[in-house]
């Protein structure tokens, strides 16, 4: 069963991180190693908008890849057609992603099952296919460079896309996301959530009308995934369709099942170890992808709950139990 | 010009309803959503080529689907059979765990590159037909596709495992208790919608050319017949296939622009119309 809720705990842990992150934005000073840090980052942003929807609705998306590169190409677009200031820019296109995808969700969160994966599928490739075709908006195969202005929030954008700065952006966004779904976790929202996950049916007939708060889930989802979106289009100033394409959604998936999305950080985890894993594999062999294909394969096999399931397990064992239990 | 464009999606159209009829049948009876299904049919595709550079093309035909029949009755009784009382998810994730794996293979063992097929020498000429030019290889596979469909109909309606394997779609546990032997039959139709992939992949290779990305873009093409045909629907699977491989080649000539999105279109409005697709009535 669930933990009980310590708000105190939870403050104190999520500054205790985010002195963390700043120290080792500080502390490293291998660029290559920040810039790692900083994918990790982003995608462990991206991993834990997949893994809310997956927590608290049940529903797999392997069409997430969506957000990810249309709060980015939202972003590039009012970059170069207007003259809005990029801070306006930002809000607008955080805005525009987390109204459409609530739109969407009213419409898409009714259908059950397997059918809801395709049909974000389905949603997914259609955004990928409207990139890659509107050449005239989005530049098509070749993609757009997202030109930010000097400054930032009053800062120069130089000073922000140092390595160090853009890693702790990303880290301490990352750690208040996390806050947040805990807090959510444990709220009556989150409840609220849960219950109809477990059984629509129950919860229905308890006066919980299903749609609303499946597609706020929904919504929170494509928003924590559109902020890494709009990170990334600030980190590397550039998108492609490439972004928007399914395998991106697949491969986030997959980290979020291999970190195990039951814990409100397992999918930060899973992401966070495939990109640093891949980064490091990457180097001695070639056969990374079929490395990580074996190892989703036996997570999903032989764990509960991916590695922080594992990891949770494990530490459990250890600690010495105070008292034994008898049947 | 029409009449060419008409004939180029029956092609595509008869590709597709042999990729998606072997995806539809391992949902029916094992209830996954096979996202390694692209990859078997390109693995197919490169055994294929190997076979048919030593041996021909003809024998290619044959080693390719009866290679991977072997390799999908292996993925059943070592992998599918025994992830049953997994929940969906971890079995898609699974078949996505086996995609990047054949992948991978098929990159190691026959490179990054392209590689094309020539057309057996029996299928190499031009037909006439009704003042047209048309390459006699392209009809042969609108045949080959048609053949399948009424094949694999009539092995459904008309045979004793046929029944069986609609029995077992319905209700396995009921039909396991009247004696049949869901394993084995489980195991064969696996292998059946692999071999039907890779058979399909050594029929495309002489006029598409080969690359690992074959099996993405052919995956979700699949996927889309049958989602739009009703998961697990043959009949309804073989409509799609024609409407969709109709949609894309007269899509690509006359609307370039969206072509490519009118599908998904299709697929979402008939999600939201009816999630258990045109002829399904499963949910």
């Amino acid at each position: 069963m669930s933990t009980p809720f310590r708000p105190g705990r939870l403050a104190l842990a999520t500054m205790g991180c985010i002195a963390l992150t700043v120290a080792i934005g500080q502390a490293v000073s291998s660029e290559t190693a920040l810039s790692i840090l900083t994918q990790a980052a982003i995608f462990a942003l991206f991993a834990t908008g997949v893994g809310v929807l997956l927590k608290q609705n049940g529903m797999v998306s392997f069409g997430h890849a969506a957000f990810f590169g249309l709060s980015a190409y939202c972003a590039a677009i009012c970059l170069q057609e207007t003259q809005w200031p990029a801070e306006l820019v930002i809000l607008v296109s955080l805005a525009a992603t987390t109204i459409f995808a609530f739109l969407l969700a009213l419409v898409i969160v009714r259908v059950p099952g397997i059918a809801f994966a395709m049909l974000t599928l389905a949603f997914g490739q259609l955004f990928y296919q409207l990139a890659l075709k509107s050449r005239s908006l989005t530049g098509g195969a070749d993609g757009i460079s997202v030109a930010w202005p000097d400054t930032l929030f009053g800062i120069p954008t130089s000073t922000l896309l140092d390595n160090g700065i853009i890693f702790t952006i990303s880290g301490v966004l990352l750690v208040l996301t996390l806050a947040l779904l805990v807090c959510l976790h444990h709220s009556r929202f989150g409840q609220t959530t849960e219950a109809i996950r477990d059984n629509p049916e129950r919860a229905t007939f308890i006066g919980i009308r299903p749609t609303l708060p499946r597609a706020l889930v929904f919504t929170l989802s494509a928003a924590i995934t559109a902020t890494a979106g709009i990170l990334a289009a600030f980190n590397s100033g550039f998108i492609s369709p490439d972004s928007l394409h399914w395998s991106i959604s697949g491969t986030v998936l997959m980290m979020v099942v291999v970190g195990g999305y039951w814990n409100v950080t397992g999918p930060a985890l899973g992401a966070a170890i495939y990109i640093v894993a891949k980064d490091l594999i990457g180097d001695l062999s070639t056969h990374w992808l079929s490395l990580f294909g074996v190892l989703l394969i036996v997570i999903v096999v032989f764990t509960d709950n991916g590695l922080s399931g594992a990891l949770r397990t494990l530490a459990a064992r250890a600690r010495p139990t105070s008292a034994p239990r008898h049947p | 010009m029409l009449a060419i464009n008409i004939i180029n999606g029956l092609v595509y159209g008869a590709l597709l309803a042999i990729v998606a009829s072997g995806l539809a049948l391992i949902y029916g009876l094992r209830r996954v959503v096979n996202f390694a299904h692209g990859s078997l049919y390109m693995l197919g595709a490169y055994i294929g080529y190997t076979v048919a550079i030593h041996a021909g093309f003809w024998a290619a035909l044959l080693v390719a689907p009866l290679a991977m029949f072997l390799i999908g009755v292996l993925l059943d009784r070592y992998g599918l059979r025994l992830l049953r009382d997994y929940d969906p998810l971890s079995v898609i994730l699974v078949t996505f765990g086996l995609l990047l794996i054949v992948e991978d293979l098929v990159q190691t063992l026959w490179g990054k590159g392209n590689l094309s097929l020539s057309e057996p020498g029996l299928l190499s000429h031009s037909l006439d037909v009704a003042g047209m030019t048309l390459p006699a290889y392209r009809i042969a596979v609108v045949a080959v596709g048609i053949l399948v469909a009424i094949g694999l109909t009539f092995w459904l309606q008309k045979t004793r495992m046929g029944l069986f394997v609609r029995a077992s779609s319905t209700d396995p546990a009921t039909t396991a208790m009247q004696g049949v032997d869901t394993d084995r039959l489980g195991a064969f139709v696996v292998g059946l919608g692999t071999a039907l992939a890779g058979f399909a992949g050594i029929v495309t290779a002489p006029f598409l050319s080969l690359s690992p990305t074959m099996g993405s873009n052919v995956l979700i093409d699949s996927f889309m017949v049958v989602v739009i045909g009703g998961l697990g629907s043959l009949s309804g699977a073989f409509l799609a296939a024609l409407v969709l491989g109709q949609v894309q080649m007269l899509g690509a000539t006359y609307l370039p622009e969206i072509s490519a999105s009118i599908p998904f279109i299709l697929m979402i409005a008939i999600l939201i119309w009816r999630p258990a697709g045109i002829a399904g009535n499963r949910t």
